[in-house]
């Protein structure tokens, strides 16, 4: 064996050893601010976070303790220089060492599982009277967040993430679906996440405990987008709420109108009636629907979606038939790519959808 | 032993390639499965440095979403189905005839047709990059984003297709592992005189058997769905979307097991070998992985605890029950090391780093298992941080010990101990260095799957250290390929035995005959190869 | 490594045992359940399995349905074809049957009684594949129609192809049962495939009773 292999054979365990140091230095050198959560701003938040104390100190003695024995035995019991070459005691086990350690992590466990089970009962607790009530949407790739009581509706946009204002220390009552694909409802700082689910409602409580912006993002892979699927929940006083709520059903835009804290988005363009959402989506030289009906005098937000990589696709639609006088042409776009549209309010009527690139895909609005 | 001279051979053994191509020996094709599936590692490396620079900064910088979306998909899909589990069906398929004292398999042509499965389903799940795109919906595959509605393209098909035939492979794998234990072993091999790695592949492959088919039945699911206008997984059209992760979740739960339970194996040989001492506690492992394999069924909803439809209380309580004999089998490692006289050999090595590492994979785990607090990791970075633990610092450090423990039996030759410590070391803290940081970015809010962040989010610099770390595990890989180069190349020759070991494979010459032995110690123990080195040992104490 | 020091390279000389290596090993490891045997249970064990999680999915969406089954356009009902499927089950199990009878004799060495058993069992297998194909062709509903089409034809049509993978294997063993390669002693293989059939059998009768009688 070479000098160099020789020294790297003593000094290997003690650079092992020095590697795993400057990891447990790093995981507790710095202090509380390491491997914890975001402060919770919510009080379910606060009971998680209590539990994620619990669950992290006692892993952190776990760790600690076997870490600290693996190490120990390892540079204790080495193999010496000077080995006279017998063999150590031959050992097969012990019985009662094995019970010891099998008894000792079931309790552990066993406390850890109540614990949780208690913290669960707190978290997942649905009220029968929340004083505010939420249908969260979730949809390719933004969110859709309905008031039923107040009657608003907030849309995402690509360009312009939506954003939830909920008054604070008030339970609210959140409805959770989907309309495609699986998504992710998740705002860290709550300490929470709960599945939107195509076919099913989830339904969940917050209570938020401090007024602020707090950022939120769909968890659940849901596809192309599926990074760029964020939202703010905008904490307020109740009084602000009042105000906030009254504005936005005064005025029908999506997002509230009036000052707005720094950084959250800026209001939607407004029109004469709040657009309504429609989804168009182009794949396989095709649309998924052939048939598309809205409103009169309403403006229409169309989200196309082109599913067809590479492919260029459009909206325009046409009095009567695809032949017909054009009233709205949507930009060309080509896939994979989403856009959205926003359509001018049209009188009573059917019109023909076609794509410009390909007239064979074609649909029936009708608005009415 | 068998008396009775058959025919002797009369032909050479037929010369290279065509003999590689058409071998039934388990050992040439135990070799087969590690070369192949080491191949598929650094494919998926390849992807996963891809993925891990374009999180570098906020940004795309380097690729679309599009392409993201490919390379996170098949970097998981190719090092789980391609790498780690075929890797450690590799180990088992060149280790366990030869620990049992078999002469093969119990089915060698079901084995050759097993691995030869698997490049072939290899290349048709990476012909998607190929033809307009491959699957890229995650490894989960969750409907209905996988339905051709909300995700066309054949490169979806193709990854159904490739993946049931790794299921094939394995399943028939399975069998063939569980027949040759059951029925192979040699006289005085009991049950309770198995190394313990093979009764790790044998609880491994009884979930394989029992695991895979479900799997391979959402698959077929799925393929109706999107080919033939089934409605299996769309609510849509009647169908029900949580279907698709139970089905999933079913086996996929069952399968950290596999990719985990043979690494275990793999280290509770090791260990013993150089700490010159008897495993501590047999009897303790056995049970302990059995249980581990019994409870592994009945835990896969906890990867589902968000959606909420998942009798929550149980699950937990089963998830966390399976710290129990893990943690039981961390003791026994250590009170195997404890009085011994340890030798740092590079495969001690990567076992202690095993066993510090997966540790701390499993106590991230426990965390999951609280279910409150999955609500506020689940889906983030720090799920990221805990499957690279247990299937980074778990199955791949107990590999690469593996590797440089039966490397002398395979092929004669020991590899390079120098390369393989300098190796060690920079792959431990290139580990620690892309996955510590994790933990922090998921509990920050990162999910995983994203192909970028606003750089307000404040993930950047972690991402970053991340990004770094990755490269350097990519460096490490540099040492051990160059390593296996030079050892076979001009490798130090060693004889039958060179890390006096305790298990039959090391009583045959280094490397075995065909058919393995041409003599059997007689098997008093679980140490055969001991106990006619020193004498029989004295009688099992504590057990 | 020389030729000479393997003794035990040899490959026996009839077809029998072709998967098999279990004449490598100890005397000992002969004792009991025989390799194929054991590997064939092993592999009806993971089918089970395979079939369980179909069956899971179909009780799965049947329970979230609200009707069952679906009313609508298409007529879903299949009382209409139990007399049909009703007679397909009897061949099936009388196939069963008859391929039980093939193993006991050749159990007793009877090579033609094997082979007379075995070609029955095929001839009801083909007919019982033939009825079904037909059953289909009269049937009002695609397998696009919904969970109910989905789920009728994903279990009845893997069941088809798990019937035809079977009649592949007694076919096989019919042609080397006439090449007279079993023998009392050496029938590894009749055992194996005769499981086999009796399972796809099993399944059938659990198809049967849930699809066509309970509806």
């Amino acid at each position: 064996m070479t000098k160099f292999a020789q020294g790297m054979r003593r000094g290997l365990p003690v650079m092992a050893l020095a590697a795993v140091a400057v990891v447990l230095v790093a995981a507790c050198g710095t202090g509380v601010t390491v491997l914890q959560p975001p402060p919770a701003a919510s009080t379910q938040g606060k009971a998680t976070e209590t539990l994620y104390q619990v669950v992290f100190i006692i892993g952190a003695v776990v760790f600690f303790l076997v870490e600290g024995l693996i190490l120990f035995a390892s540079v204790r019991y080495r193999r010496r220089k000077d080995d006279d070459g017998t063999l150590p005691p031959q050992i097969h086990g012990s019985n009662v060492l094995e019970v010891i350690w099998t008894i000792i992590p079931i309790a552990i466990v066993a406390g850890l599982f109540i614990f949780s089970w208690q913290t669960l009962n707190t978290v997942d607790a649905v009220s029968p009277s929340p004083q505010l009530k939420v249908e969260i949407t979730g949809f390719q790739w933004e969110w859709q967040f309905t008031y039923p009581d107040q009657g608003i509706t907030i849309v995402g946009l690509p360009d312009k993430h939506p954003e939830l204002v909920v008054p604070v220390d008030q339970t609210i009552q959140v409805s959770l679906q989907s309309r495609d694909v699986i998504h992710g409802f998740y705002v860290p700082a709550f300490l929470f996440k709960r599945d939107a689910i195509p076919g099913k409602t989830n339904v969940f409580d917050f209570t938020p405990s401090e007024i602020g912006t707090f950022s939120g993002q769909c968890t659940q892979f849901c596809g192309l987008k599926h990074w760029d699927m964020r939202f703010d929940v905008r904490v307020v006083s109740a009084a602000d709420f009042a105000a906030w709520a009254a504005q936005a059903k005064a005025t029908p835009t999506p997002a509230p109108p009036s000052p707005s804290p720094a950084g959250s988005a800026g209001p939607a363009p407004s029109g004469a009636a709040q657009p309504v959402p429609l989804g168009l989506t182009a794949q396989n030289i095709a649309y998924d629907k052939t048939d598309l009906s809205a409103p009169v005098n309403t403006p229409i937000q169309l989200t196309f979606v082109n599913n067809d990589p590479g492919i260029p696709h459009n909206v325009s639609i046409h009095k009567d038939t695809p032949a017909g006088e054009a009233v709205f042409t949507g930009d060309i776009v080509t896939g994979v790519t989403t856009k959205v549209y926003d359509i001018p309010a049209l009188p009573a009527g059917t019109y023909a959808f076609v794509c410009s690139v390909h007239p064979s895909m074609v649909g029936t609005l009708t608005v009415r | 032993m068998a008396t009775t001279v058959l025919t002797p051979t009369t032909t050479r053994a037929r010369s290279g390639l065509y003999d590689w191509l058409t071998t039934t020996d388990h050992k040439k094709i135990g070799i087969l499965y590690l070369t192949s599936s080491f191949i598929f590692f650094l494919i998926g490396g390849i992807l996963a440095l891809l993925v891990r620079t374009e999180l570098a900064q906020p940004g795309l910088q380097f690729m679309g979403e599009a392409s993201y979306n490919q390379f996170f998909t098949m970097h998981a899909s190719v090092m789980l189905f391609l790498f780690v589990i075929p890797m450690l069906a590799g180990f088992g398929n060149y280790v366990v005839p030869l620990m049992i004292g078999a002469p093969d398999m119990a089915f060698p042509r079901i084995n050759a047709l097993s691995f030869w499965l698997l490049p072939l389903a290899g290349t048709i799940m990476m012909l998607g990059f190929f033809l307009g795109g491959s699957a890229a919906e995650g490894w989960t595959s969750y409907s209905p984003l996988a339905n051709a509605k909300y995700s066309p393209g054949v490169g979806t098909d193709l990854w159904i297709v490739g993946l049931i035939l790794i299921g094939t492979s394995s399943i028939l794998g399975g069998i063939n592992f569980l027949v040759t234990i059951f029925k192979m072993r040699a006289p005085g091999m009991t049950m309770f005189r198995l190394p313990i790695l093979v009764w790790t592949i044998l609880v491994t492959s009884v979930l394989v058997v029992l695991g895979t088919p479900v799997l391979t039945s959402a698959l077929i699911m799925l393929f109706i769905d999107r080919n033939y206008g089934g409605s299996f997984f769309d609510p849509a059209n009647g169908g029900n979307a949580l279907l698709w992760q139970n089905v999933f979740w079913f086996y996929s739960h069952p399968a950290v097991y596999i990719m985990i339970l043979p690494g275990m194996g793999i280290v509770s040989e090791i260990i013993p070998v150089f700490s010159r001492k008897p495993l501590f506690g047999y009897k303790a492992f056995v049970f302990a992985t059995c249980a581990i394999g019994a409870l592994g069924f009945s835990v896969w909803a906890h990867h589902m605890f968000t959606t909420g439809s998942v009798y929550l209380p149980f699950f937990s309580f089963m998830t966390f029950l399976i710290a129990v004999p893990t943690g039981v089998k961390f003791f026994n490692w250590i009170a195997t090391m404890w009085k011994g006289k340890i030798e740092f050999s590079a495969a001690m090595l990567f076992a202690i780093g095993f066993l510090t590492m997966f540790l701390i994979g499993g106590i991230n785990g426990a965390f999951s298992a609280s279910v409150p607090v999955d609500f506020a990791i689940n889906s983030t970075y720090w799920i990221v941080a805990h499957i690279h633990y247990v299937l980074f610092g778990g199955s791949v450090f107990a590999i690469f010990g593996g590797l440089f423990y039966w490397f002398p039996k395979m092929f004669g030759v020991k590899l390079n101990e120098t390369l393989g410590k300098i190796q060690f070391v920079i792959m431990f803290v290139g580990f620690n260095l892309t996955f510590f940081p994790m933990h922090e970015l998921g509990l920050m809010g990162m999910p995983r799957r994203i192909a970028d962040y606003s750089p307000a989010a404040g993930w950047t610099d972690l991402n970053l250290v991340a990004t770094i770390g990755s490269f350097i595990v990519a460096i490490s890989v540099l040492p051990f390929l160059w390593n296996v180069f030079v050892s076979l190349r001009s490798g130090e020759r060693v004889g039958d035995d060179p890390w006096e070991a305790n298990t039959l494979e090391w009583a045959t010459t280094s490397p075995p005959p065909p058919y393995n032995f041409d003599r059997l110690p007689e098997i008093h123990s679980e140490r055969p190869v001991f106990d006619e080195r020193h004498g029989r040992s004295l009688p099992a104490s504590g057990h | 490594m020389t030729a000479g020091a393997n003794a035990l390279t040899a490959v026996p000389e009839t077809g029998e045992d072709i998967l098999d290596v279990s004449f490598l090993a100890d005397e000992h490891a002969r004792s009991g359940i025989s390799n194929p045997v054991l590997g064939m249970i092993l592999f009806i064990a993971s089918e089970v399995m395979f079939f369980a999680g179909l069956f899971a999915a179909y009780f799965n969406i049947r329970s979230a349905a609200p009707v069952w089954p679906p009313t609508g356009n298409i007529e879903f009902d299949l009382h209409p074809h139990l007399a049909i499927a009703g007679f397909l089950t009897i061949m099936l199990v009388t196939s069963s049957v008859t391929c039980q009878l093939g193993l006991w004799a050749i159990r007793r060495g009877d090579r033609t009684g094997l082979v007379r058993a075995f070609t029955i069992t095929i001839v009801l297998g083909v007919l019982f594949l033939a009825g079904q194909l037909y059953d289909y062709s009269t049937l009002g509903f695609g397998i696009n129609d919904g969970p109910f089409g989905s789920t009728f034809y994903t279990l009845t049509g893997f069941h088809g192809a798990h019937v035809f993978a079977g009649l592949l294997m007694l076919g096989v063993i019919l042609y080397r049962g006439t090449a007279g390669q079993f023998s009392a002693r050496h029938h590894d293989a009749v055992e194996a495939a005769s499981l086999y059939w009796h399972f796809v059998d099993v399944v059938w009768i659990c198809l049967f009773s849930l699809l066509y009688i309970l509806g």
